[in-house]
C-alpha cells in the first residue's frame, strides 16, 4: 500500500505531458505595449476603422486601471511591456482544407490529441484551432454553412460579417469590464466567431484548441458565440501550452449571447503548462467569460475542467436578463504543486422566474490554493428565481489550501436560495472498504476522485469526459489516479 | 349542504376537473372512487382552496355560500375540513399550539370567545380518546417525525377537534396498514351524525368495508361517470374499472 | 486614509493629536490609546468599500447628526432600570448607564474568587494585565480600535480558578444622553480555569429625542475548561445605533455559547463576533436570531477562528426579514494549517417576509488542513407553500398562520436558550412582533 507521503511526492513530482514546443517560423511583433503596437495588428489583420477605435478605447481604459487586489493569492508582478502582442506562423496561407495546414502544426495537434482528423469529422466535431492566437484551419466549414452556421475565426468573421461582430462585440464583456479584458480588448489577436441562425440546432460539437506556443508572448483570443432565436450549440474549447521557465499570460475574453429560447453550451477543458513543483513557468490565465440570456426561457451552461495554468483566475458568469431563462455552471478544479486557482462563477437573476445552478468541485493536493469564488444576485425584478449552489472541497495533504468565498445578495422575497458547501478529505474508511475488496490504494482514490467529479463530467459531451477524466488521472497520478 | 356544478379546474395549464356535478345532503357519506389521474385529489384540493389550482367554469355552494369565493381558511372556517394525503411536517410549531390557533381562529370567525386553556385541555383529552391518538404526540412538533400511520391518526384526530360540517377524506387509506385502517376508520364512524357529511376519496374498495358510503362516485378523465350505492364500490373491486371505462367509450362514441 | 473626515469627533481626532487628555484619558493606558489611535488612522472609518463593509453604510449613520463624544457620569431612576427586566428570572443584576457602572440599581454576585466592577477600577487587576486588548481581531476593525482609543468605562468581571456564578447575571445597559451622543463602552470578561457563568445582556432606551450611537467592545476569555453561556438581545430603540464588537478567545477544553438575538427596534445595527480557539478540545456555539421591521438594518459579521486541532464549532444564524428591512450575514471560518481535526459548521436561514427586504450572505470557508470536516450552508426563501396551505386549511389566518410559522423557524434557536425564564421572554417577544 502506497502512504500518503509518497502519493503526495508522486502529485508533486508529476511531469506536464504537453510540455512539447513546436518548430515553426514564427511571425512576432517586437516585445511593448502602446498605440503602435495596437495600430500595427490592427492593420496586420486588415481590421475596419471602428475596431481600430474600439482596440483604442480598451487601451484607454486599460491605462486608467490598476490591478485588482480582492483575489486570495499574491498577484505576480507582471510586466507587459516586456510581452509580445502578436505571434503568428508565418506561412500565411488561405487555407480551405487541412491537406494545406503545415504539416508540422498537424502533427503539434496530434501530439496534442487533437481531433483534427477524419476520425473526428466522423465523430462529427467541428475544429477551429488557435495556434499562439492566430485561427489556422477550421474544418467542416461548408457542412455548417449549408444550414446556416457561421464557425470561424475572428478575423476572418470581422472581414466576412462585420455587421454581426459590431452589433455584439462588447456587449457582454465591454472593452472597460476589468484590466485583462480591456487589455484583451486592445490587443486581442484571433480567436474565434459563432453564430447560430434562428432555429437551427448546430449539428456536430463546436470545438477551439487553444495553445501558446511562442516564447515571451501573452495570448489573447476573442471568443464570441451569438445563438439565434431557438437556436442551440454546443462549445467545446480546450488548452495547451508548452512546457517554459517563465510566465504567460493568457488574457483572453469569450462573450456569448442567447437570444429567445436559444441553449448554448460551453465547455472548456483547461490544461495549460501548470509550471514546475517549485512552481517556475507555467500560465497565468486570467480569463473574462460572460454569457447573457438576453431572450425569455433562453439557457447558458458552463463546464469548465481546470488542471493546468500556474494561477487560474475566471469566473464564467451568467447574466439572466430573459424571462424564464437559466444558467448553469459546472466546475472542476485540481490545484497542485503550486498551482494556483481562483474561479467560480456569477449568476445575475434580473428576469422573473429565473433558474441558476452551480456544481463547483475542488480537489487541492501539494501546495496548491484552491478558491470557488461566486456571486448569486437576485435582483427585485426577478420574482421567482431560484438557486441552488454546491461547492464542494477535497483536500489531499496538508500543505494545501482551499476557500469557499460565496456572495448571495437577494432582493426579492419571492426567490428561493440554496447553497452548500463542504470542505472533507477523503474518508480514510473508504479507501479502507475498498482496498479489503482487492483494490489498491492509487485505484481507490482513483474511484473515489472519479465519483466525486462525476457530476461534473457528466455535463461534458461523452468524447470530452473520457479525454477530461484521462487529464484528471494524469494530474493527480500516482494517488489520485 | 354542498353543491358542486359543473366545475372546471385546471392546474399548470392542465385541465384535470371537465365538469363535476355532486350534490352532497347533510349527514351523508360519500365514497369518490377512481383511478390514479382521474382528478379525485385535484377535487378536494379545489374544494379547500389550493392555490394552484385555477376553476375555470362551474360553482361550488356550501350552505348558502360560494365557496370557491373564500380564501382557504374561511373554507375551513365555514366548516370544510381537508385531510390531507400528505400531511406537512412542520418543525418547531407545536401540536397543541397548532391546534388551539386553529380552534380559536375558528371561534372568532363565528363570533364565540377563545377557549380557555382548561377547557381546551379537556376537550383535547376527550377527542383524543374518542378517537385513540397517542397523547404523546401532542407535545411534539407537528406531525415531525410521525409515522404514516400517526399522521393520518392526527388528521382525523384534528377532524375531531375542529369539529367541521363537511370533511373530505383525501384517500386516509394510503400507506396504512390493516390495524391503523381500523383504528382511523373506527374514529371516523364515531364522528358521524346527522349534522356531519363526508367525502370519502379512495382508490380501493377496503376502506369502505370499514367506512360504509351512502352513495358511490366515480371519477374518470375529470368528470363523474358513474354514481351507486355502496354495491357499485364492490362491483368495481371484482370488475376494475375497465368496463366502466368502455361503456363510456361507447357512449361517447354513439 | 479613505474616510470622510466631516465628522466632529473625527475631526477633533486627527486636527489634535493631543485629543486623547481631553477624553478623560488620564489613566496608565496612554500608550494603548494611542497606538490604537494611530491603528484607527490607518484604517479610517469604513466605507462602502470596505470589503468587510460592503452591505452596510454607516457613514450614512455616523454623519446624521453631530455627536458629542459623551465621558460625562450620568444617573438614572429605577424605574428606568425596570423596563428590562425579565419576567420570572432569577438573577444579579448588573446596570450600566453608557458603559458606566451604577451600583445603586446593582445587585452583584458576590463571594470568593469573583470580581465584578469598573473596568476603570480594575486597570490592575491580573485579569486585565494578561488579557486587555489583546485579542488580534481587534486591531483589524476600525472601530475596535476607536474605541481602544477613546472608551471611558465598563464592566470588569474576572472569575477566579473554579469559580462559578449560581444564577445568571443580567447587565442592563442603559444609553442615556442630553445630546446626540457617540457612546464607547468597554468591557473584559474573563472565566479563569474550571470558572462558569451564564451573562444576558439586555438594554434600555429612555431618551425619545436624542440619539445615542454605541461603539461598544466586549472582550472575553474563557480558559481551560471554564463555561460561559453569553445572552445578547438588542431590542434597542428608534433612537439608537449600534456596532457591537465581541472578541472571544477559548483555551483548552472550554465552552462557550454565544447568542445573539436583534429585535425590531434599533435602525442600524452592526455586531462583530470573533472567537480564538487558542487550546484544543473546545466547543463553541455561536447562536443568532434576527427579526428586523421597517427599514431596519442588521449586520452580523462573524469569524470561527480555528487556530488549534480538535475543536468543534457550530453556527447557527437565522434571521426573519419584514417590510423592507436589510440583512447581513458574514460568516468567516479559517481553520489554520496546524488546526487538524476540526469540525466546524455554519448555517444561515433567511425567511424574506418583506416586499422589499433584502438579505446579504457571505459565509466563508478558508481551510488550509486537511483533517476537518467544515461546511455552511444558506437558505434565502419564503415559508413552504404546502406548509401555509395546511395551517390556512385548518382555519388559521395568513397573519396567525405566518406567526406560527415564524415561532417555528425561531425554534431552533430559542430551544437552545437554557435560563427557562428567558426562554419565555423571547418566545413572547418573537410572538409579540410577528402579531403587530
Amino acid at each position: 500500500m502506497i502512504n500518503s507521503n509518497e502519493i503526495i511526492d508522486d502529485i508533486a513530482n508529476k511531469e506536464y505531458e504537453f510540455g512539447f514546443t513546436t518548430d515553426i517560423e514564427m511571425d512576432i511583433a517586437p516585445p511593448g505595449l502602446n498605440e503602435d503596437i495596437i495600430r500595427f495588428i490592427s492593420a496586420k489583420k486588415n481590421e475596419p476603422e471602428w475596431l481600430l477605435e474600439w482596440r483604442l478605447k480598451g487601451f484607454a481604459a486599460f491605462k486608467k486601471m490598476q490591478f485588482p487586489s480582492w483575489q486570495h493569492f499574491k498577484m505576480p508582478e507582471l510586466d507587459l511591456q516586456a510581452l509580445s502582442y502578436y505571434a503568428a506562423p508565418k506561412k500565411k496561407v488561405q487555407l480551405n482544407s487541412l491537406d494545406e495546414v503545415d504539416p508540422e502544426l498537424l502533427a503539434t495537434f496530434e501530439k496534442l490529441g487533437i481531433p483534427l482528423n477524419e476520425q473526428k469529422a466522423l465523430a462529427g466535431v467541428a475544429v477551429d484551432a488557435v495556434f499562439d492566437s492566430v485561427s489556422v484551419a477550421t474544418t467542416f466549414k461548408g457542412k455548417l454553412k449549408e444550414m446556416g452556421v457561421i464557425f470561424c475565426s475572428f478575423g476572418e468573421a470581422v472581414q466576412e460579417y462585420p455587421d454581426l461582430v459590431k452589433k455584439y462585440l462588447g456587449t457582454v464583456v465591454p472593452h472597460s469590464d476589468n484590466i485583462f479584458a480591456a487589455l484583451n480588448s486592445a490587443v486581442f489577436s484571433d480567436g474565434s466567431f459563432t453564430y447560430i441562425p434562428k432555429g437551427v440546432r448546430c449539428p456536430m460539437e463546436l470545438s477551439t484548441y487553444f495553445r501558446i506556443n511562442a516564447q515571451n508572448t501573452g495570448q489573447f483570443e476573442r471568443t464570441l458565440i451569438i445563438a439565434d432565436e431557438g437556436s442551440y450549440v454546443s462549445y467545446l474549447e480546450g488548452c495547451t501550452a508548452p512546457m517554459r521557465d517563465e510566465n504567460q499570460l493568457h488574457a483572453a475574453v469569450v462573450e456569448l449571447v442567447a437570444l429567445d429560447h436559444a441553449e448554448i453550451k460551453y465547455s472548456t477543458v483547461q490544461n495549460w503548462y501548470p509550471g514546475d513543483k517549485d512552481g517556475k513557468g507555467g500560465i497565468y490565465n486570467f480569463v473574462t467569460k460572460r454569457g447573457i440570456c438576453k431572450g425569455n426561457a433562453s439557457k447558458i451552461s458552463w463546464t469548465q475542467v481546470e488542471t493546468g495554468s500556474a494561477i487560474t483566475w475566471k469566473y464564467p458568469s451568467v447574466i439572466l436578463q430573459g424571462d424564464y431563462s437559466e444558467g448553469e455552471f459546472y466546475s472542476v478544479a485540481v490545484v497542485r504543486n503550486k498551482q494556483i486557482a481562483d474561479t467560480g462563477t456569477k449568476i445575475h437573476h434580473i428576469g422573473k422566474g429565473t433558474k441558476s445552478r452551480i456544481i463547483s468541485k475542488g480537489i487541492s493536493a501539494g501546495r496548491g490554493d484552491n478558491s470557488y469564488r461566486g456571486l448569486v444576485a437576485v435582483g427585485p425584478r426577478a420574482d421567482n428565481a431560484r438557486n441552488f449552489t454546491q461547492c464542494d472541497s477535497l483536500l489531499i495533504g496538508n500543505e494545501c489550501g482551499s476557500h469557499t468565498f460565496p456572495y448571495i445578495e437577494s432582493r426579492n422575497k419571492t426567490a428561493m436560495i440554496e447553497h452548500e458547501a463542504t470542505t472533507s478529505k477523503i474518508g480514510e474508511d473508504q479507501i479502507f472498504y475498498l482496498n479489503a475488496r482487492g483494490i489498491d490504494t492509487e485505484k481507490a482514490v482513483a474511484l473515489i476522485v472519479n465519483g466525486y467529479v462525476k457530476e461534473v463530467l457528466n455535463q461534458l459531451p461523452m468524447e470530452f469526459a473520457v479525454e477530461a477524466q484521462k487529464l484528471l488521472s494524469i494530474t493527480l497520478e500516482g494517488s489520485v489516479g | 349542504m354542498l353543491t358542486i356544478k359543473n366545475l372546471h379546474a385546471e392546474v399548470e395549464g392542465k385541465q384535470i376537473l371537465k365538469g363535476i356535478n355532486l350534490e352532497i345532503g347533510k349527514g351523508e357519506t360519500h365514497a369518490i372512487m377512481g383511478p390514479n389521474g382521474s382528478g379525485k385529489s385535484s377535487l378536494a384540493s379545489v374544494l379547500a382552496g389550493r392555490e394552484n389550482y385555477t376553476v375555470t367554469e362551474g360553482e361550488v355552494w356550501f350552505n348558502g355560500k360560494n365557496l370557491l369565493d373564500l380564501s382557504p381558511e374561511d373554507r375551513a372556517r365555514e366548516g370544510v375540513f381537508l385531510a390531507f394525503q400528505y400531511p406537512v411536517e412542520i418543525p418547531g410549531v407545536s401540536n397543541l399550539n397548532f391546534l388551539k390557533t386553529a380552534l380559536n381562529e375558528i371561534r372568532t370567525y363565528k363570533g364565540l370567545p377563545a377557549i380557555e386553556g382548561r377547557d381546551f385541555l379537556k376537550l383535547t383529552k376527550e377527542k383524543q380518546q374518542l378517537v385513540d391518538f397517542n397523547a404523546n404526540l401532542m407535545n411534539r412538533s407537528l406531525n415531525e417525525g410521525f409515522s404514516g400511520g400517526e399522521k393520518k391518526r392526527n388528521e382525523i384526530f384534528q377532524l375531531a377537534m375542529l369539529d367541521p360540517q363537511l370533511a373530505i377524506l383525501d384517500e386516509t387509506d394510503s400507506g396504512l396498514d390493516i390495524d391503523a385502517l381500523r383504528i382511523v376508520s373506527n374514529g371516523v364512524n364515531k364522528l358521524r351524525d346527522a349534522e356531519k357529511s363526508f367525502v370519502v376519496i379512495t382508490h380501493y374498495q377496503r376502506l369502505l368495508e370499514y367506512i360504509v358510503p351512502d352513495f358511490v362516485h366515480v371519477l374518470y378523465n375529470g368528470r363523474i361517470i358513474k354514481t351507486g350505492t355502496k354495491e357499485l364500490a364492490l362491483e368495481l373491486e371484482e370488475r376494475g374499472y375497465d368496463w366502466l371505462k368502455e361503456e363510456l367509450h361507447l357512449k361517447e362514441s354513439v | 486614509m479613505t474616510s470622510d473626515i466631516t465628522l466632529p469627533f473625527y475631526q477633533a481626532l486627527t486636527t489634535d493629536v493631543n485629543a486623547l487628555s481631553t477624553c478623560q484619558a488620564q489613566d496608565d493606558l496612554q500608550g494603548i490609546r494611542r497606538e490604537a489611535l494611530e491603528r484607527f488612522s490607518v484604517l479610517g472609518l469604513p466605507t462602502l468599500k470596505t470589503e468587510a463593509w460592503r452591505y452596510s453604510n454607516i457613514q450614512r449613520y455616523l454623519k446624521e447628526f453631530p455627536y458629542e463624544l459623551l465621558y460625562a457620569t450620568t444617573t438614572v431612576p429605577a424605574s428606568v432600570v425596570a423596563q428590562a427586566a425579565i419576567p420570572e428570572l432569577d438573577c444579579y443584576r448588573i446596570v450600566l448607564v453608557n458603559g458606566q457602572l451604577q451600583a445603586d440599581h446593582s445587585e452583584l454576585p458576590t463571594g470568593k474568587g469573583i470580581t465584578i466592577g469598573a473596568l476603570s477600577a480594575h486597570t490592575q487587576a491580573p485579569g486585565f494585565t494578561k488579557w486587555f486588548n489583546k485579542q488580534h481581531h481587534l486591531a483589524q476593525e476600525s472601530l475596535a480600535t476607536l474605541n481602544t482609543a477613546l472608551f471611558a468605562d465598563g464592566l470588569f468581571i474576572e472569575l477566579a480558578t473554579n469559580t462559578v456564578i449560581d444564577k445568571p447575571v443580567h447587565i442592563v445597559h442603559v444609553y442615556t444622553a442630553a445630546q446626540h451622543a457617540f457612546i464607547q463602552p468597554r468591557h473584559l470578561w474573563v472565566l479563569n480555569r474550571n470558572a462558569a457563568a451564564t451573562i444576558i445582556e439586555s438594554s434600555v432606551h429612555p431618551d425619545a429625542n436624542v440619539v445615542t450611537f454605541a461603539n461598544s467592545v466586549l472582550e472575553t476569555v474563557v480558559e481551560d475548561n471554564a463555561e460561559l453561556w453569553h445572552y445578547n438581545i438588542q431590542q434597542g430603540d428608534q433612537h439608537f445605533r449600534e456596532v457591537h464588537t465581541t472578541a472571544a478567545q477559548q483555551q483548552a477544553n472550554s465552552r462557550y455559547h454565544h447568542f445573539n438575538f436583534t429585535l425590531p427596534g434599533t435602525p442600524f445595527t452592526r455586531n462583530n463576533l470573533s472567537v480564538a480557539l487558542n487550546g484544543s478540545y473546545t466547543e463553541t456555539n455561536l447562536n443568532g436570531l434576527y427579526i428586523a421591521n421597517g427599514s431596519q438594518h442588521v449586520d452580523n459579521h462573524t469569524f470561527m477562528d480555528h487556530i488549534m486541532p480538535n475543536c468543534n464549532s457550530n453556527e447557527l444564524y437565522k434571521g426573519v426579514l419584514l417590510d423592507s428591512a436589510d440583512g447581513v450575514f458574514t460568516g468567516r471560518i479559517l481553520v489554520h494549517q496546524e488546526a487538524q481535526k476540526t469540525n466546524a459548521f455554519q448555517q444561515n436561514n433567511n425567511l424574506l417576509l418583506g416586499a422589499k427586504a433584502d438579505i446579504n450572505s457571505q459565509p466563508q470557508l478558508e481551510i488550509y488542513a486537511d483533517d476537518v470536516k467544515c461546511s455552511h450552508g444558506f437558505t434565502a426563501g419564503q415559508f413552504s407553500e404546502e406548509s401555509m396551505f395546511y395551517l390556512r386549511s385548518r382555519g388559521i389566518g395568513e397573519d396567525a398562520a405566518k406567526a406560527l410559522m415564524v415561532n417555528a423557524f425561531s425554534h431552533d434557536i430559542t430551544d437552545e436558550v437554557k435560563v427557562p425564564a428567558l426562554q419565555h421572554y423571547l418566545q413572547e417577544q418573537i410572538a409579540a412582533i410577528m402579531n403587530n
